[in-house]
């Protein structure tokens, strides 16, 4: 994409939460937050063939990480970004490292038990985590003098969102992202090809583990809130439904599945009030059984 | 300048079974080798060690001076070491020219984010599109290989394993599954390729095809190297004859 | 001592309900590759069955489990027949079947939150509550009850696979689809077989534990959790396994809650800790696969 073509989004983006009452904006907000982590997890999932249901606990450990250095270890703000980072590196590469020297499906049992058990630590730890309850009533501390909130902190998530399109468009299209692809269509090929194919999965595991990571240390300060359901297997099967029924593999399809999904409940609560969750399994089924390269799919064969 | 592959004493054994005994042959720069014998004599076998899906139980196998017994096959398609499937095993979400290009894999630097990353990744292409058209898909480089033919999809094997500039190919029965024109097509890719220095080791069952391409063939029966030499004095070896009883009216 | 005894008995029944799902995913496992999480929603269905005949409608035990069971083992054939099949038939990757499947998870689980009110159901216990005394064991008829039947299924399950051509032909096709396909074994009709089986082994777990648990649309990812788990530690390879699997993380599971220095909500932790363990360093299980 051109960089004009950047600029305007971006600028398009974060104009529109000066157009928005609050309510809106509030689920703006957390809409650019789903895209952001559908975006990460097509790379993963969609371009690199891992399935993972670590997403959102990588997720939470920022979000907690940060807010937990921030206030109950008193670090300034830049350290505690930068440790809670480190700390979804650090483990992002112990899970990976031995698991993707296993076949395939090896990645996502360890990840799903890492996000159950993720659940049981927030829950059971106490005052560090806040238990069931959670942390709550924190602020973000000033940057520079000023505190940043309202449609300035949007601002923030749409740089966010931006940045993590633009770094893995540009991976996408590199040697890197065609390694990926590779990895995921014919593994054994791959490696008689020259990629190192652990090192490949081991790599964009960490790196859209990281990048969770990065999303939940924004979304701490959206609610000013964290709680354990939001980070639990309910929402990692949720981004996975997304980047299939929108189309795996394509930036597009994991926006358009993101949108969808997440504005779907809203559309259809009088419908089914809280049971949207009925028509997401119904979508993903049939998604995989009827167009299983997605809404994006669909799209291709019309405009060809 | 010694051989540029040599393999030496190489034994496997799978359980029970010693699937390759002691072995030993060598291969020159631009040469074109071939390695026949019955079923169950342990081409396979010797084609995957020497690929690095195996690993040997014992003996040695120098590649440029390296010794490469006991590498991934990663490492192994690095040091200049490219192979084909018998079994055509392409990228399946990507285009002809995709394919092509993860062959190039080992000669992208790796920098990702630099100004030289767009130059390097143009230049890829245009090579990756030469070698489509020398191996006669150009029409179809950006079509996806689904719609290859098994011929094709052949064809795409050997552009993928050419675009690593390696300094030895392996075929693996290139000839398997293919019409009689199929083939030919193929032998003459093969020939240009050992015309360009690069060595060739092919396997292959069909004699047709591999007597008159291959400068030199290896002839295993039972695990064991039985024959070594041009292919008229392996055609008329009496060791051959008698290992092919049968198949010996076919030479 | 005493104490230890007792906890035996409610490990061994606990280990059994784990044992049952293991199973539940060995049998759909084995002959088709697809690991099916839906196993624990199957059970969870079948609980609210139980509540639903033998609570409601006050039907007797025998009947009402029968029934269950029954019902399940069509529900598990049809869930086949609509989401596995096609992509098999298709040649779609193994991942495929097993994400639909995760989509039929969550369909399964809202279907149930929407027809039954959000609060645990109660199931009837097929004896009075009371206790059994055998020498210095002791321990709850439901949980003898427990013990029984899953010893009675999987001395099934073994003879099953062992000595009747059935069985045998699972175990061809899981060694080589397409061989056992070309020796005349109908494929399809194995892994119809194979589902149906799986389902009725999970809601028979799913009916076994409700009493103690009561029905509630939540139980099923803890219990496909735990089941899997247990298969993992045992190894896939054999019904043996599953069983294995199943007693040896129930026990963990009660001791750590009993005897270790730690807040007993940790206790859920630790068939997540094993499965980690279990995946990362010995994934093979504790058995050795059959050759």
């Amino acid at each position: 994409m051109r960089v004009v073509a950047w600029v305007a989004a971006f600028v398009a983006l974060a104009a529109l939460p000066f157009f928005l009452g609050s309510y809106h904006n509030d689920v703006y907000r957390k809409l650019l937050l789903w895209v952001t982590l559908a975006l990460g997890y097509n790379f993963l999932f969609g371009i690199c063939g891992q399935v993972a249901f670590s997403h959102f606990a990588f997720y939470g450990i920022g979000a907690y990480g940060v807010v937990i250095l921030l206030f109950q270890v008193g670090l300034p703000l830049p350290i505690a970004i930068l440790l809670a980072l480190l700390i979804c590196v650090i483990l992002a590469l112990i899970v990976a490292i031995p698991a993707t020297r296993l076949e395939g499906f090896y990645l996502a049992l360890v990840t799903l038990a890492l996000a159950q058990l993720f659940i049981v630590l927030l829950n059971e730890g106490g005052t560090v985590t806040g238990g069931a309850g959670g942390i709550a009533n924190y602020r973000l501390p000033p940057i520079f003098g000023t505190r940043i909130s309202g449609p300035a902190y949007t601002l923030v998530i749409v740089a966010l969102l931006m940045l993590t399109l633009a770094l893995l468009w540009r991976l996408d299209r590199s040697w890197f992202g065609r390694a990926c692809r590779a990895v995921r269509d014919n593994p054994e090929a791959a490696a008689a090809m020259g990629v190192d194919v652990a090192r490949t999965k081991v790599i964009a595991f960490t790196l859209t583990s990281a990048l969770a990571g990065m999303a939940g240390m924004v979304y701490a300060f959206v609610d000013n809130t964290v709680n354990p359901p939001i980070f639990g297997l309910e929402n990692a099967f949720l981004i996975l439904f997304m980047v299939i029924v929108g189309g795996a593999g394509r930036h597009a399809g994991a926006i358009i599945g993101a949108v969808l999904l997440f504005l779907l409940p809203f559309w259809l609560s009088p419908v089914v009030g809280h049971h949207h969750q009925l028509i997401f399994g119904a979508l993903v089924v049939a998604a995989i059984l009827l167009w299983p390269k997605g809404l994006v799919g669909i799209w291709d064969r019309f405009s060809r | 300048m010694g051989p540029l592959l040599q393999v030496s004493r190489v034994t496997k054994r799978f359980g029970g079974l010693t699937a390759v005994s002691k072995l030993a042959f060598e291969l020159r720069r631009g040469e074109i080798l071939g390695v026949i014998g019955p079923n169950g004599a342990g081409k396979s076998t010797t084609f995957n060690i020497i690929a690095g899906t195996y690993a040997a139980d014992e003996g040695e196998i120098r590649f440029d001076g390296e010794s490469i017994a006991g590498m991934p096959p990663h490492q192994i398609a690095r040091r200049g070491v490219m192979r084909t499937f018998q079994h055509n095993r392409p990228f399946e979400g990507m285009s002809v020219l995709e394919n092509v290009l993860v062959g190039a894999h080992t000669r992208f630097g790796r920098n990702l984010f630099s100004r030289s990353a767009a130059a390097e990744e143009r230049e890829q292409r245009a090579q990756a599109e030469r070698l489509v058209e020398f191996v006669g898909l150009g029409e179809l480089r950006t079509a996806n290989v689904d719609r290859l033919s098994f011929g094709q999809g052949r064809l795409l094997e050997i552009a993928r394993a050419l675009a690593g500039a390696p300094k030895l190919i392996l075929f693996d029965e290139p000839a398997a599954g293919l019409t009689r024109a199929e083939a030919e097509r193929i032998a003459t890719v093969i020939r240009g390729i050992a015309e360009r220095g690069i060595a060739v080791l092919l396997i292959e069952h069909d004699m047709h095809f591999l007597l008159p391409l291959a400068h030199r063939v290896v002839v295993l029966n039972f695990g064991a190297k039985i024959a070594e030499g041009t292919s008229d004095e392996v055609r008329s070896h009496p060791a051959v004859l008698d290992a092919y009883l049968g198949h010996a009216a076919a030479v | 001592m005493q104490d230890f005894l007792e906890l035996a008995v409610s490990a061994t029944a606990s280990g059994c309900i784990y044992g049952l799902m293991a199973l539940a995913y060995l049998l759909m496992i084995r002959p088709t590759g697809i690991i099916n999480f839906a196993v624990g929603e199957w059970a969870m269905v079948a609980a609210f069955g139980g509540h639903l005949l033998l609570s409601r409608w006050e039907w007797p035990y025998a009947a009402g489990m029968a029934v269950v069971i029954l019902f399940m083992a069509i529900l598990g054939s049809t869930t086949e027949r609509i989401a596995v099949r096609p992509l098999v038939e298709r040649g779609a990757p193994l991942l495929a079947p097993i994400l639909a499947l995760l989509g039929v998870l969550v369909v399964t689980r809202e279907v149930i939150s929407v027809s039954f009110p959000p609060d645990p159901m109660p199931v009837p216990f097929p004896f009075d509550i009371g206790r059994l005394e055998l020498g210095p064991v002791g321990g709850s008829y439901q949980s003898f009850f427990i013990i029984t039947v899953t010893a009675l299924v999987f001395i099934g399950a073994w003879l099953f696979f062992e000595k009747t051509l059935w069985g045998k032909s699972f175990e061809a096709v899981a060694l080589n689809r397409r061989a056992a396909a070309l020796m005349g074994i109908n494929l399809s009709r194995v892994t119809t077989l194979s589902f149906a089986g799986g389902a009725a082994v999970a809601g028979l777990a799913g009916l076994l534990v409700s009493p103690n648990v009561s029905a509630h649309y939540l139980m099923g990812v803890p219990l496909a959790i735990q089941g899997f788990t247990a298969l993992v530690i045992g190894g896939v390879g054999r019904v043996e396994g599953a069983i294995l699997g199943g007693l040896v993380l129930a026990f963990a599971e009660q001791l750590t809650a009993r005897y270790a220095p730690i807040p007993s909500g940790f206790a859920q932790g630790v068939p997540l800790v094993f499965l980690m363990i279990f995946l990362l360093v010995r994934p093979t299980g504790l058995l050795k696969v059959r050759a």
